[in-house]
């Protein structure tokens, strides 16, 4: 079966690779197909197209064009206002510090009790196993009410650490289910040599087991900071002071404040989408690998 | 291995395992506990108590009436209801739909092919939030694209659809949103799965004879199956917890009509202090979604039986 372990470029098709695949049929029906595929593409690209025309025009010209016009003298004046009336840099930076904190602490948590399920299957490990992996399917909405009291409870509310706690909780169970299927296609024959050389669990664990499963770690650390950047509902409750916003919740304080600043608005959006789409258009073949691994396991 | 000693000692090696285990258990555990199980516990407890929220202000039991309230009383949770139904169904066509035919297309070598797959999966990367101002910006009674093209094609009736302000059409309007954000996700699982079908077995197919379509039909589709159950789970359990979008083009409205389980459950809760009836819906919501990934879990663990 297809996993983590193909080459992640498989997918990102190598043009060199012949494949007779499909290419029967008369060079008419690939055109039509080809032309199709390209009006929707033009399609999916309007909405963003729109968006961008939007944030480089000025009020009275958006007020008074079409949205599709194009913005003949491009003005940045919306994207320097954007900046300082939605707090731009502390949001992000905001966002940032939980994100760095949240995706490798809770990887490595994910990780470990991956390694324990996969490697050392004490009884019941299938048990344990599933009991985690239930909890991917938590609506976060269906628990958030208590979730709000556990973390006000503990004077934790409106603070990084507050949304970090929670945000590992419900990131493991499919960061655990995802790594146990991966650790369990390392052979075992590589635990056992390393046993009988006296290596302990931790030296197997960190030695063996995880420089091994790096494409499957980078894979999920990279979907993972994206999930956490974009993160909307847990943030809402539990970070209320606006100081302590981060940048889905300040897209949304924006447009409640100036509701009706639609230049400003949409440069604000598109320079907090610009991350994400930095972070994907470097790291494209790892959304492809875990999209792998959770189409196989998922 | 353990596997040759005799029966009382693996298990006593086994239970000695489960010790040494523990310290990699313990943290994911402990987290999962307090954050997923502990909230989820009380929940539950809180669903049959009636409490604004308060710290100090004292919950009162009241059995089942939080849900005799909600299924009988209170109209806002059956409008909700129906629309995550109504979600949940849309979801399980069109995205789906589409990204499959899409993957189909796009598994074939085809000229800018790559271009076609990364600005189909770009939307599903961006924050759900940031794509709900994006539309709500596009679907703008005064500026947006309805006014715009009413204008240019001179349809003055188009330029009067309240895309978002309408009853009957606003759901459908955000549900458009939803589908260009999450056709790429499904896109790309399904073009991992067609990895999986046997270049062999087309081939075989189409030397007897075999048009595209039932190719596609007779050995495509078999062997995409499992791909199709785990996308089909994705879209449900993404779909019926659907929360973002709504608040950020619609909050639930006009008049609720665009309300739906996680929103409600939410509203209740934290925005009106009902916490009882808050809890009962997120109960609700909880059981609905276990009553579907049970039997999915079920049918993962089989597989990997094989």
């Amino acid at each position: 079966m297809t996993t983590l372990t193909a080459p992640p470029a498989r997918l990102a098709a190598s043009p060199r690779r012949r494949r007779r695949f499909g290419s029967q049929g008369s060079d008419y029906a690939r055109i039509g197909l080809w032309i199709a595929l390209v009006v929707t593409l033009i399609i999916w690209c309007l909405p963003l197209v729109f968006i961008i025309f939007t944030s480089l025009k000025t009020e009275p010209q958006i007020l008074g064009e079409p949205v599709f016009s194009l913005p003949t003298t491009p003005d940045f004046g919306n994207y320097a206002q954007a900046v300082q009336d939605g707090n731009l840099w502390q949001v992000g930076t905001n966002s940032l510090i939980i994100a760095l904190i949240k995706v490798p602490v809770g990887l490595a948590i994910s990780a470990a009790a991956a390694f324990a399920l996969a490697r050392i299957r004490f009884r019941r490990h299938r048990l344990v196993l599933a009991a985690i992996a239930i909890g991917s399917m938590v609506p976060i909405q269906a628990v958030i009410a208590p979730l709000f009291q556990i973390i006000n409870g503990a004077g934790l509310l409106s603070t990084d650490i507050g949304v970090i706690l929670p945000y590992i909780g419900f990131g493991l169970p499919y960061q655990t289910f995802i790594l146990y299927g991966f650790f369990r296609q390392i052979p075992d024959e590589l635990d056992e040599s390393a046993r009988m050389d006296g290596a302990s669990y931790f030296r197997l664990f960190w030695q063996i087991i995880l420089p091994l499963s790096r494409p499957a770690l980078a894979a999920l650390f990279i979907l993972d900071f994206v999930a956490t950047w974009n993160e909307y509902g847990m943030a809402l409750v539990l970070l209320q002071d606006q100081g302590s916003w981060t940048v889905p919740l300040a897209i949304q304080g924006f447009t409640s404040q100036f509701t009706s600043s639609y230049g400003p608005i949409n440069a604000f959006t598109i320079m907090t989408m610009l991350p994400v789409l930095i972070v994907y258009l470097l790291f494209q073949r790892y959304f492809v690998s875990g999209a792998f691994a959770g189409s196989v396991k998922g | 291995m353990t596997t040759s000693t005799p029966a009382p000692r693996r298990r006593r090696a086994r239970r000695s395992l489960f010790l040494r285990a523990l310290p990699f258990l313990a943290p994911a555990l402990v987290a999962y506990v307090v954050f997923v199980i502990a909230p989820m516990v009380e929940s539950i407890r809180l669903s049959f108590f009636s409490w604004n929220g308060f710290q100090g202000v004292p919950q009162e039991f009241v059995g089942i009436d939080n849900y005799v309230k909600i299924f009988t009383e209170d109209p806002v949770f059956w409008r909700a209801f129906g629309n995550s139904v109504i979600w949940v169904v849309l979801s399980l066509i069109f995205p789906l739909g589409i990204s499959l035919l899409l993957a189909v297309a796009l598994n074939r070598k085809l000229f800018g092919r790559n271009l076609f797959r990364s600005v189909f999966y770009i939307p599903g990367v961006l924050a759900s939030i940031a794509v709900a101002n994006m539309w709500r910006w596009i679907y703008n009674p005064n500026y947006g694209i309805g006014q715009s093209l009413g204008k240019a094609l001179d349809l003055p009736w188009l330029a009067d659809v309240q895309w978002l302000g309408d009853q009957n059409i606003a759901l459908y309007s955000v549900f458009v949103a939803f589908i260009w954000q999450s056709v790429g996700t499904n896109m790309v699982l399904f073009l991992a799965g067609l990895q999986g079908v046997q270049k062999e077995h087309l081939e075989a197919a189409r030397i007897d004879g075999a048009n595209a379509w039932q190719v596609f039909r007779n050995v495509t589709l078999p062997a995409l199956r499992p791909t199709m159950v785990v996308v089909t789970v994705l879209t449900f359990i993404g779909s019926i917890k659907v929360f973002d979008l709504i608040v950020g083009m619609t909050n639930g409205g006009p008049a609720q009509q665009t309300q739906v389980l996680a929103l409600w459950s939410y509203t209740q809760s934290l925005v009106n202090h009902q916490y009882g009836t808050g809890n009962a819906i997120a109960v609700v919501l909880l059981v609905i979604t276990f009553a579907i990934v049970i039997p999915y879990m079920a049918w993962n663990a089989r597989q990997e039986d094989r």
